[in-house]
């Protein structure tokens, strides 16, 4: 076949055409972008605080970057059902990508496929999907704090402690730190790592420990309260150190301490919230390990903006095998230059 | 082997199969009407939406009722009417159906609405009468409130007991504003004085009950003029068992999880709220009614009731303050 020179060059033409059109298309920015989150409920204090910093954070990045942050949050109050059908309607909404703290972090893959479908990005935060639903598209993404680096602080802080004041811990000097344990729900993935790895960073770290007992309190600050109350009647007085896997339940403890007027028992906690360290200032509460909030909703806006925009995560928020970004944390006590900054 | 006569019934079968998918799957042949989604801006006076939480419970329940798309937007600064006016017309701009709006400044917003700058349906959240530009008001009369709760106080004081009232020197919201009018004209006509002490934040609130720890007269009542003063009021009395004796009760505006939880405790003796849920759900309802049918003019007038520690668990008022969504 015989291709004449003026067709070749009228091909030519369209194909620069062509990719001139794409090489635009490329260009075009955004000027606006909507992320729909889901929280598992809207009602837990550390979900609350870093709910009020992420909205912070949205505006900062609307200001800075000239782009309309659209947020549309919703609370799924513990039900998955009730998350499943905030996803399908953020979908509907045309939401550009989703921000999930899971109800369920073993049931996300109803949510996994309808993102899937719609081609919409997820980032999940908080609550960890198992690795194969993470595994199962490149459009994933978790943000979250290392569940055994912030049980090795919380026991780091009583071994400090230990080390330079032993009085301060072993409160009736009988040679042993009897304690009680009040653990998360029992389906997350870091209730069990806190309370492992936060317990064995106290024998590793020459603490003399036993346990009286423990319970599961599901991050609630009335059940600890309940549990606590029913510690303190079954083993009055022998009872020096609380653990608890949050701030919320340390704080119910706290609240039975205070009812039975019983002031020297230590108590520790996990997550910096608001009460929380409120509770440290006045005393209550001999310590907390907390995650950086800021970085913590600042990497779920980003990252959350950069899939929205179709660009490549922000490496200020570097993550790790690509799919997770681990939060800093920091151990907090009583007399800590951190507390004393976040209160002014 | 199939006959030509079954061959045929066969095809004739799987056309009528095609045909049946086709009515039901698609729109082809029965075409479903099309359901409009409204979209609506609702951008409030504040930095946060800490004193909108049951108002928000209300807007989303009508948005699903009446498919409505139903953006919240918080001010960068508390009060800022300049942002608040830019944010209108960015919403205007981005294809708003119908705006809702708490004025950071209501003579700004009317001006607006007079030379016709907004140009879609407007719902006003307002805080006393409005002037005719406005065709959609949901008016809660803070002037009213303010009377309400000084009479309530009046009541229950001892006679002759000095009244406080705690207001920011730096945000003049006409919320307030109006409040404390009320305020002040209920008690002009009592036998208990009443001053206005203005503060600029936390740290000024804490150093004047700091102050009234070593108050050596008798009880004062103090009035907080906005929920956020209430709720910083209340946590320094909630430390202070000093500062209790010298306060003989702590009353203000607002319905915030924190205030609830104080007068629970008795730290707050009253408080005057209105229905969030309401103004939320009718504040949608209005405006998509406004986007499909225009703006016929519509004044909706909502009360305020006074709450006490003895009546927070009346069903009532349960249902005021804890809205089932």
């Amino acid at each position: 076949m015989k291709v004449s020179g003026k067709k070749i060059l009228l091909l030519a033409g369209l194909c620069i055409c062509l990719a001139g059109c794409t090489g635009t298309q490329r260009e075009t920015q955004r000027t606006s972008i909507r992320i729909g989150i889901s929280l598992y409920r809207g009602d837990d204090t550390f979900i609350n605080n870093l709910r009020s910093v992420v909205e912070e954070k949205a505006k900062e990045y609307e200001r800075e970057n000239h782009i309309k942050v659209t947020l549309d949050i919703q609370d799924a109050k513990g039900s998955q059902n009730t998350q499943n059908n905030q996803v399908e309607r953020f979908i509907s909404l045309g939401c550009d990508v989703l921000c999930i703290n899971p109800v369920d972090r073993m049931d996300a893959s109803v949510i996994i496929d309808q993102a899937m479908t719609a081609g919409v990005p997820v980032v999940f935060f908080n609550r960890q999907p198992v690795e194969e639903d993470m595994n199962r598209w490149d459009q994933l993404y978790y943000i979250g704090v290392d569940a055994k680096e912030t049980a090795v602080l919380q026991g780091q802080m009583v071994v400090d402690l230990y080390k330079k004041h032993p009085e301060k811990v072993d409160l009736n000097g009988d040679g042993v730190v009897s304690y009680v344990l009040l653990e998360g729900e029992s389906s997350h993935q870091d209730s069990l790592i806190r309370t492992e790895w936060s317990i064995q960073t106290l024998k590793n770290g020459g603490v003399p420990i036993e346990k009286i007992t423990g319970g599961i309190a599901n991050w609630e600050r009335s059940q600890a309260s309940a549990l606590m109350e029913q510690w303190l009647s079954a083993y009055p007085g022998t009872i020096e150190l609380v653990v608890s896997n949050n701030d919320d339940m340390a704080l119910g403890a706290i609240d039975a301490l205070d009812r039975e007027r019983i002031t020297n028992v230590n108590v520790i906690g996990i997550d910096g919230t608001t009460p929380g360290l409120e509770a440290l200032e006045s005393g209550k509460l001999l310590g907390t390990v907390s995650a950086n909030k800021e970085l913590y909703a600042s990497a779920v806006i980003e990252l959350a903006a950069s899939c929205a925009m179709g660009k490549e995560p922000s490496e200020e928020y570097p993550l790790t095998d690509g799919v997770y970004f681990w939060t800093p944390q920091e151990i907090l006590i009583g007399e800590s230059e951190q507390l004393n900054k976040e209160f002014q | 082997m199939i006959g030509k006569r079954g061959k045929l019934l066969v095809v004739l079968y799987v056309v009528f199969l095609a045909v049946l998918f086709l009515m039901c799957s698609t729109d082809l042949i029965i075409r479903e009407p099309e359901k409009e989604i409204y979209q609506v801006a609702v951008i409030i006076e504040e930095a946060r939406d800490d004193n909108y939480g049951n108002f928000r419970k209300g807007m989303d329940q009508a948005a699903m009722e009446f498919n409505a798309d139903v953006r919240f937007i918080t001010l960068y600064e508390k009060l800022n009417a300049e942002e608040q006016m830019e944010l209108i017309d960015r919403e205007q701009q981005d294809g708003a159906d119908a705006l809702i709006v708490a004025p950071a400044d209501g003579e700004q917003v009317m001006n607006a609405l007079t030379k016709n700058q907004v140009t879609i349906p407007f719902v006003l959240l307002g805080a006393g009468e409005a002037g005719e530009s406005v065709t959609k008001n949901i008016m809660v009369d803070y002037k009213q409130m303010g009377e309400l709760l000084a009479q309530k106080m009046i009541e229950d004081m001892p006679e002759n007991c000095p009244v406080l009232a705690l207001a920011d020197s730096q945000m003049h919201s006409i919320r307030s504003r109006l409040f404390l009018e009320g305020a002040f004209e209920a008690f002009g006509n009592s036998k208990s004085s009443f001053q206005i002490v203005e503060t600029a934040g936390e740290q000024e609130i804490r150093i004047f009950m700091e102050g009234l720890e070593n108050w050596t007269g008798g009880q004062v009542a103090i009035l907080a003029e906005s929920p956020e003063i209430l709720a910083e009021a209340a946590e320094l009395l909630a430390d202070s068992p000093t500062l209790s004796k010298r306060i003989w009760g702590l009353y203000g505006r607002g319905s915030t999880i924190p205030i609830l939880n104080y007068l629970d405790r008795g730290l707050v003796k009253g408080i005057c709220v209105t229905d969030e849920f309401s103004i939320g759900y009718l504040s949608v309802s209005m405006a998509v009614e406004a986007a499909e049918k225009g703006a016929e003019k519509k004044v909706v007038a909502i009360d305020s009731v006074y709450i006490d520690k003895e009546s927070l668990r009346d069903p009532v008022y349960e249902k005021l303050l804890f809205p089932i969504e």
